[in-house]
C-alpha cells in the first residue's frame, strides 16, 4: 500500500509539469495581451508606450522562455503578481477566493451527498412505492435542469416573491460589526439559495447511482443469508448492503471534490459569489495569466490528489481490493 | 426619453429643493451596485467609468464637469489662461485638508502632477504640460508647449484626482494606491475585492458635508442579480438596467428608473483604404440601407438616440447633422451607380456583451444590408482578441466593417474626434482604426486644438463633423443612454452622463 501511494505521488509530480507546460502555451499563445486593454480608449497612449510596456513586461520574448520565468520563480513558492487586482497572485486566488468557495462548494457536496445516501437507499428499499417515484422524477428535474436557471428561479420565488432569503453575495456588508450571532446567521442565511442550486446536479445524479447501486447488492444471497439468520432489518441494509452498494459513490464523491477548489462559474455569477470560478474566467478573459496559473495548477494537484485517495478509500471500503 | 431631459437638468437644485419639502435626513448606509469591481483606486491606474466613480468620491480633482456638464471649480477656485494660451495659472481652494491631515496646497498639486507623468501612458491624457510651476503657497502654473485648449476638460476629468503628497511619499517603489487618501467627502474604509469597496463620511469635509454615514458600492456582475437584490431592497440604486426589463421596473411601486444619456457613440467603420470602401458613394449607401431609428427604438428599447454626428449631443464640440434617413431604394441605387454586384459578400466583426446589445444589433444590421443584395458574414470574437485584432497596421487589416463603441469621456470633441479621425492615429499607433484621412479634417481638428477661444473651436468642430459626415466613414448608429433604477427611498443621488451614480449630496428617507 505504501509503495503504490509512493509511486503515484512521484508520478504526481511530471504530470503536473506537462499540465502546467501545455495551461501556459494555451494561455500565452491565446490572441491579446494585457496591454490592449490599456492603449484601448486612452488616445495619448502611443506605440512606442505600447512597445516599451510589452519589453517591459517581457512579453516581446516567446512563450516557453516566459514559461521557463515563470516556473523557476513558482517552484519557489513566487507566482507573480495579479496584474489586475495589483497584489499576489497567490494572495489573490487563496486569501481572498478560495475561502469563499471552500464554503459554497464543500457545503453544497455536504449536503448533496447527506442527502442523496438516504433518499438512495430509501428509494432502492420501497421500489416502486409514490416516495420512489417522487424522488426519480425530482432526480430527473434535478438532472436536467441548468444550474443557473435554477438558480434564477429559486432567487425568483425565495427572494422577490417571499422575501425570506438574500438573492446573492457573500453577507450583508458591515453586519460584523452587529456581533458574531448576527453575522453567522447573516452568512448562513446567504448561502442556502446558492448550495441549494449548486448541489442540485449533485443531489440527483448520487441519489440515482446510490439507488441503482443498493438494488443491485439488495438481491444478492449474502443479504438473503444476513436476512435468514435472522439479523435485524436495521442491520442488514447498513452493515451489509450499504457497505457494499456505497463503493461506486465514494469514487464519485472523491472525483467531485476537485470541483469544490475550482468554484463553479454560474452559479456564482447567479448569486454574485466571488469565488473560484469566477477568479478564473475573469482572469482568463482579462489576461491576467499570473491568477489563472496559480488557481489551475492548484485545481490540477487536487484532481491528481483526490484520484489517488479514491483509489485508496476503495482499498479502505473493499479489503479484497490491493494495491501491492 | 422624457427622463432624460429632466435628469440631467434637475441636478443639485432641483434637488435641494425637493430636500426643503421634507428635509434631508443624516445617517444611514448607502449601498449602490455596479457590474465590475474596479481595476484600482489609485488615480494613476484607473481606466474604467466604476474606478472613477469610487475614486471620485474620496479624491477630488482641480476642476469638476457638473451633470449638466458645465466645468466648474472643485480644488482649483478660479484659473486663468496667459495672453499666449502657453500658460494655465490655477487658483487654489484655502484651507483644505487631506483625510489624513495634510494641508492641500499647491505644492501637494505639483507632486500628483508630477506622478502622473512619470507613469507616462497616464499623463498622455494631457501631453501638452512640460513644467508644473508653484508660484506660490495657492496657486499652481502649467507650462504647456503649445496651446491646448482641451486640457481644461482634461483636468476635470475624475481620473486626475489628487491624493495626499504624504501618502505618495511613502508608497513603497511599483507599488500602486490601495487605500487613497484624498480631499473628497467620503474616506476610504474597506475594499474587498470582487464584492465591495466602502467609503465613509468625511465630517471634516471643507464643502457641503454628506448625509449618509457610509456608502458601500457592491460589485454584482450579472444584470439580472443587480435587478433582484434592488427589487428585494439589498440595494439603493443599480447601474445598467437591461434595456428590455425598464418597464417592468418602472412599473414596480418604490422603484424608478433612471436615463442618462452616455458619452458613448456606437458606430460601424468601414476599412477606408480598401475596396470598395473607398468609394464614398459605397458608404453612404450602407448608411441610407440601416434603419436607425427602428434599433433604437426596437432593439434598445428606446435606451439610445439616432446619431446624428459622431459624437453625442452633450460634447462640447457637437454639431448636428442631417442623418442619413432610412431609404433601402436609395441605397440600391448609389450601389449600383458604384458598380456593386449583388450578393457581395463582406465581413462584420462584432464582440459580444460588451456594448448594449451589440449582437443583437449586428445582427439586424446584417438583415438591413441583405435588403440591399449585400451579404455581410458576422464573425464575433472573445473581446481580448477583438482588441487585438483591431489593433492591426493597416497593409495586415482584412476587415471589411466592424462594430466598436468610443466613450468621449473628457466631454470635449477633442477626445472624440482627433483620436478617431485623424490621420495621424492610424491603427496600431491610435484609435483610428478604419484607417480614415481627410487633409481638410485633420487641418480643422489640429487648429481646434490650439485655439482658446471656445466659440472659435466650435466653428472648427462644426466644419470638420461636416466633413466627416458627408465622407461616411462609418454607419453612423446610436450613442447610448444608461439606463439605472434606484428606490424612492433614496433622494438626492445624481446619475451622472459619465456612468457614475454620485452620492455625495444623497440621503435616505
Amino acid at each position: 500500500m505504501l509503495a503504490f501511494l509512493m509511486r503515484r505521488l512521484l508520478l504526481a509530480i511530471p504530470t503536473l509539469f506537462l499540465i502546467s507546460v501545455v495551461v501556459y502555451a494555451l494561455l500565452a499563445l491565446k490572441p491579446g495581451d494585457p496591454i490592449d486593454e490599456l492603449r484601448f480608449g486612452n488616445p495619448g497612449f502611443t506605440h512606442a508606450d505600447y512597445e516599451r510596456l510589452i519589453k517591459l513586461y517581457g512579453l516581446d520574448k516567446p512563450w516557453y522562455i516566459r514559461y521557463w520565468y515563470w516556473l523557476s520563480r513558482a517552484v519557489r513558492g513566487d507566482f507573480g503578481p495579479s496584474r489586475r487586482y495589483g497584489m499576489p497572485a497567490a494572495e489573490f486566488v487563496f486569501r481572498q477566493r478560495m475561502p469563499n468557495t471552500l464554503l459554497l462548494s464543500g457545503l453544497s457536496l455536504l449536503v448533496a451527498f447527506a442527502v442523496a445516501v438516504p433518499a438512495g437507499v430509501w428509494c432502492a428499499l420501497r421500489r416502486h412505492s409514490f416516495v420512489d417515484y417522487a424522488v426519480t422524477t425530482l432526480n430527473f428535474v434535478g438532472i436536467s435542469v441548468p444550474v443557473f436557471w435554477l438558480g434564477i428561479l429559486l432567487i425568483y420565488v425565495f427572494s422577490v416573491r417571499l422575501g425570506w432569503l438574500p438573492a446573492g453575495s457573500l453577507g450583508t456588508p458591515g453586519v460584523a460589526e452587529q456581533g458574531l450571532g448576527a453575522y453567522v446567521v447573516d452568512r448562513l442565511r446567504h448561502l442556502v439559495l446558492p448550495v441549494l442550486a449548486l448541489s442540485s446536479i449533485q443531489m440527483a445524479t448520487w441519489t440515482r447511482f446510490m439507488r441503482s447501486s443498493m438494488l443491485e447488492v439488495i438481491h444478492d444471497e449474502y443479504i438473503r443469508t444476513a436476512r435468514a439468520k435472522g439479523l435485524p432489518e436495521r442491520a442488514v441494509v447498513l452493515k451489509h448492503a450499504l457497505r457494499n452498494a456505497i463503493l461506486p459513490i465514494i469514487t464519485l464523491v472523491a472525483l467531485a471534490i476537485p470541483g469544490v477548489f475550482s468554484g463553479a462559474v454560474l452559479t456564482e455569477t447567479v448569486f454574485n459569489w466571488p469565488g473560484m470560478g469566477r477568479a478564473i474566467y475573469d482572469a482568463i478573459l482579462a489576461n491576467d495569466f499570473n491568477v489563472a496559473m496559480v488557481a489551475l495548477m492548484f485545481i490540477s494537484l487536487w484532481i491528481i490528489l483526490c484520484n489517488i485517495l479514491a483509489d485508496v478509500a476503495y482499498a479502505l471500503a473493499d479489503p479484497r481490493i490491493r494495491y501491492d | 426619453m422624457k427622463r432624460i431631459g429632466l435628469w440631467v437638468l434637475c441636478g443639485l437644485l432641483g434637488l435641494s429643493a425637493m430636500g426643503l419639502a421634507q428635509g434631508p435626513r443624516m445617517g444611514g448606509e448607502l449601498i449602490i451596485a455596479f457590474g465590475t469591481d474596479p481595476e484600482s483606486l489609485d488615480p494613476n491606474k484607473i481606466t474604467s467609468a466604476p474606478a472613477g466613480m469610487v475614486l471620485t468620491h474620496i479624491a477630488e480633482t482641480l476642476l469638476t464637469m457638473t451633470e449638466d456638464l458645465e466645468i466648474a471649480p472643485l480644488l482649483a477656485e478660479s484659473w486663468e489662461f496667459s495672453e499666449d494660451s502657453l500658460a494655465l495659472t490655477l487658483y487654489l481652494r484655502k484651507g483644505v485638508k487631506f483625510h489624513d491631515g495634510t494641508p492641500f496646497n499647491a505644492e501637494a498639486v505639483k507632486v500628483n502632477l508630477e506622478r502622473f507623468r512619470r507613469a507616462s501612458y497616464r499623463f498622455l491624457l494631457y501631453p501638452r504640460v512640460q513644467r508644473i510651476e508653484v508660484v506660490d503657497e495657492y496657486t499652481v502654473r502649467l507650462h504647456l508647449d503649445m496651446p491646448f485648449a482641451p486640457i481644461i476638460s482634461h483636468l476635470s476629468h475624475n481620473f486626475v484626482a489628487m491624493v495626499s503628497p504624504k501618502q505618495i511619499a511613502e508608497l513603497p517603489e511599483g507599488q500602486d494606491i490601495v487605500a487613497p487618501i484624498g480631499t473628497g467627502p467620503f474616506k476610504f474604509d474597506k475594499w474587498v475585492r470582487g464584492e465591495y469597496v466602502r467609503i465613509v463620511r468625511n465630517d471634516e469635509y471643507w464643502g457641503p458635508k454628506p448625509y449618509v454615514d457610509a456608502v458601500v458600492f457592491r460589485v454584482v456582475p450579472s444584470d439580472a442579480t443587480r435587478l433582484v437584490l434592488l427589487e428585494t431592497g439589498q440595494v439603493h440604486a443599480i447601474m445598467r438596467v437591461p434595456p428590455l426589463d425598464a418597464p417592468r421596473v418602472a412599473a414596480t411601486p418604490g422603484l424608478e428608473v433612471v436615463k442618462v444619456p452616455s458619452v458613448r457613440t456606437i458606430y460601424i467603420a468601414f476599412n477606408y483604404q480598401k475596396a470598395p470602401w473607398t468609394d464614398r458613394r459605397v458608404r453612404q449607401a450602407l448608411n441610407y440601407a440601416v434603419d436607425k431609428e427602428a434599433i433604437v427604438k426596437e432593439i434598445l428599447g428606446g435606451a439610445g438616440g439616432v446619431s446624428d454626428a459622431p459624437i453625442m449631443p452633450l460634447i462640447f464640440g457637437y454639431s448636428p447633422q442631417k442623418p442619413y434617413e432610412y431609404d433601402p431604394e436609395k441605397a440600391k441605387k448609389l450601389l449600383a451607380e458604384a458598380g456593386i454586384p449583388k450578393g457581395f459578400k463582406v465581413t462584420l466583426y462584432h464582440p459580444t456583451g460588451r456594448y448594449m446589445m451589440d449582437a443583437a444589433i449586428a445582427e439586424a444590421v446584417q438583415a438591413y444590408l441583405r435588403n440591399v443584395g449585400i451579404e455581410a458574414e458576422l464573425i464575433t470574437m472573445e473581446w481580448a482578441a477583438y482588441l487585438s485584432f483591431l489593433f492591426k497596421p493597416v497593409h495586415e487589416a482584412t476587415f471589411d466593417m466592424f462594430l466598436l463603441g468610443w466613450g468621449t469621456v473628457t466631454l470635449d470633441a477633442d477626445y472624440g474626434l482627433f483620436s478617431l479621425f485623424h490621420t495621424s492615429q492610424w491603427a496600431p499607433a491610435g484609435q483610428n482604426r478604419f484607417f480614415y484621412s481627410n487633409p481638410a479634417v485633420d487641418a480643422l481638428l489640429e487648429k481646434a486644438r490650439v485655439t482658446p477661444d471656445p466659440e472659435a473651436r466650435k466653428d472648427l468642430y462644426a466644419e470638420a463633423i461636416k466633413l466627416i459626415w458627408q465622407d461616411a466613414p462609418w454607419i453612423f448608429l446610436h450613442y447610448e443612454v444608461q439606463i439605472n433604477a434606484q428606490s424612492t427611498k433614496v433622494k438626492g443621488l445624481i446619475h451622472h452622463p459619465r456612468e457614475y451614480i454620485l452620492a455625495h449630496r444623497a440621503w435616505l428617507e
